[in-house]
């Protein structure tokens, strides 16, 4: 196990939720830094999503606490956690369908905006001055991720790959310092799995934020995470570097069973 | 001067120039464009919480009647206070400006009553709790007997003219069209379209909910007092479910979240019984009929030009 940083971005301190009789989380320990790129991985149902629902507020955890910059989030709103700087993507894609690519980034714009919406009426001055910001940003957004052509479709027109990448670049308008993926690879095929792989690893360095991936591809998490750690059941049962999860047996067998011992090796 | 002011501008002055010829106009035709105007107030104000921010309310009737009741109390009790033997018109124009807004304001305010709390319920049960709020405010007109009860309010000064419903109609159209052609206003149309992902991207999805619902209320109470100046008297039965739902109708005949084609939907609808009176008897079942085939025909919506819409100016 790797020890934690100094100072971590963001820390669970023992978090636990219980759904009922069910401990969906249990004592989970865990801890990232600034500019990490960490991989949170597990058997289906063993909780990763679960993880992001209590990171982003979505669930309010039963046990222990989830800090963020040395804050505790208990008790704030999902837009809250958003503004002190967390941002997540989902598992099956959320985009604001009827809204051009282009007012899906400029309405994640809208946490950092500086006027009222009175002003909206109004319409002058600081208004136009805050809405050229707002549209030179996103404008800005959609070149580096090569998205300027589809500037104006409506986003459900999108491919599937491209409704991905608009899903973290509207992250991105939220300028967020922890970046939460929940399963980018989903769906993909090896040509967009590497493409992805690449994307990640420069948004983390040109953005300078830290990354939580979720991910069933071992390509994906081996390929970019600096450290991975495995949950099992709710249950954290490995924190360490590619290599050593790859090795660790325990990891092996509640994640792909004993079998499989080959087949992950190989990745 | 930004576009939408233009358009504001623009929309007085056909209001000021309607009115000066309105001595030209035929008084039936007036009454008609009257009732039109103020339907399509009551329309796109719904279009905003309907239409833009998703959320189906089912009590813009209620609305439009406290806002009715509220500006005849104001006009019938201070206007003759305020106003002496021998009001000018300026002066009974400012005192209806005032009534008018009074009726907004208290409408919007029961629009934050009922809001706040229902805001929280998602998709059928605001629907119920809104429809519930619509009766219950009519209960409540019917039993109070100082706003006349079942029998209503009479003698309400006819204060409403054609340059105040045309006035109050480019208000309402720049105040919604201006609000979602911002990036605030954009917000409303995130909330429709995925309310878990609005929140991811940092907006207090229930205060838009809030912001929307209250705005479209206090049109509704500005309406239903333009409403009540213009017939003269109102009964709580005239604020009741089936009016609700004629707005209702015409927001989604219009396209949900598409002011022109709710304008042109109101215009339609309005005209519809006008234009059936030859047909007496079965005007409305012609009515209900053609309702029918519309929808049928359009269920995107009779007007919904999305694709020449998607093309907008970049910046506002």
């Amino acid at each position: 196990m790797s020890s934690a940083p100094a100072a971590p971005l963001l820390q669970l301190d023992r978090a636990t939720i219980r759904f009922g009789g069910l401990t969906a989380v249990n004592g989970f320990d865990f801890s990232i830094g600034e500019d990490e790129l960490i991989g949170l991985i597990g058997p289906n149902g063993a909780g990763k999503t679960t993880v992001f629902n209590l990171i982003t507020g979505v669930y309010q955890p039963t046990d222990g606490a989830v800090r963020f910059c040395g804050r505790n989030l208990a008790g704030l709103r999902v837009d809250q956690i958003v503004a002190c700087g967390i941002a997540r993507t989902f598992q099956n894609i959320r985009l604001f369908g009827s809204l051009s690519v282009f007012d899906n980034v400029r309405v994640a714009c809208n946490l950092h905006r500086a006027t009222s919406p009175l002003q909206s009426l109004v319409r002058l001055g600081r208004f136009r001055h805050d809405e050229a910001a707002i549209a030179r940003r996103a404008e800005e957004l959609l070149e580096i991720f090569n998205l300027r052509r589809l500037r104006d479709a409506p986003a459900q027109s999108l491919p599937y790959g491209e409704q991905r990448r608009l899903e973290i670049v509207r992250c991105l308008a939220t300028q967020p310092k922890l970046l939460l993926l929940d399963e980018p690879a989903a769906g993909m095929n090896p040509t967009e799995k590497a493409d992805l792989v690449r994307l990640i690893q420069r948004i983390q360095k040109e953005f300078k934020l830290s990354v939580l991936l979720v991910e069933h591809s071992m390509k994906v998490v081996m390929g970019v995470c600096q450290r991975i750690a495995v949950l099992d059941y709710g249950v954290k049962i490995a924190e360490g570097t590619p290599a050593e999860i790859q090795s660790n047996p325990k990891v092996i067998e509640a994640y792909l069973g004993e079998d499989h011992h080959k087949s992950i090796a190989h990745h | 001067m930004p576009k939408p002011h233009l358009a504001l501008f623009a929309g007085l002055l056909v209001a000021i120039g309607v009115s000066h010829f309105s001595d030209h106009i035929d008084p039936y035709h007036l009454d008609v464009l009257t009732g039109i105007g103020i339907n399509v107030i009551l329309a796109v104000s719904l279009n905003l919480v309907n239409g833009y921010t998703g959320q189906f309310s089912l009590g813009h009737a209620g609305f439009m009647s406290v806002g009715a009741y509220l500006a005849a109390a104001v006009s019938m009790s201070l206007g003759p206070q305020l106003l002496g033997d021998e009001p000018t018109v300026f002066h009974e124009g400012l005192l209806f400006l005032g009534a008018l807004l009074a009726g907004g304001l208290s409408a919007g305010l029961a629009g934050l009553l009922v809001g706040v709390p229902s805001l929280r319920l998602k998709g059928d049960y605001l629907a119920l709790v809104t429809l519930g709020f619509g009766e219950i405010i009519r209960v409540a007109f019917q039993n109070v007997e100082s706003l006349g009860g079942a029998l209503g309010l009479n003698g309400i000064p006819p204060y409403t003219t054609i340059f105040w419903v045309l006035a109050f109609v480019a208000v309402t159209i720049f105040v919604v069209t201006s609000l979602v052609h911002s990036t605030y206003g954009r917000g409303f149309i995130a909330t429709r379209d995925d309310e878990i992902a609005s929140e991811a991207v940092g907006l207090n999805t229930t205060r838009y909910k809030i912001v929307a619902f209250v705005i479209g209320a206090f049109f509704a109470g500005v309406a239903g007092g333009l409403y009540g100046h213009f017939k003269m008297t109102i009964t709580p039965t005239g604020f009741d479910f089936t009016k609700s739902i004629e707005i209702v109708v015409m927001v989604i005949l219009g396209g949900m979240g598409n002011t022109l084609g709710v304008v042109l939907a109101a215009v339609l609808l309005t005209l519809l019984p006008e234009v059936l009176r030859p047909v007496a008897e079965y005007r409305m079942v012609l009515y209900s009929f053609l309702l029918i085939v519309l929808m049928l025909a359009r269920p995107q919506g009779l007007f919904n030009f999305r694709l020449s819409f998607g093309k907008r100016s970049p910046a506002p």
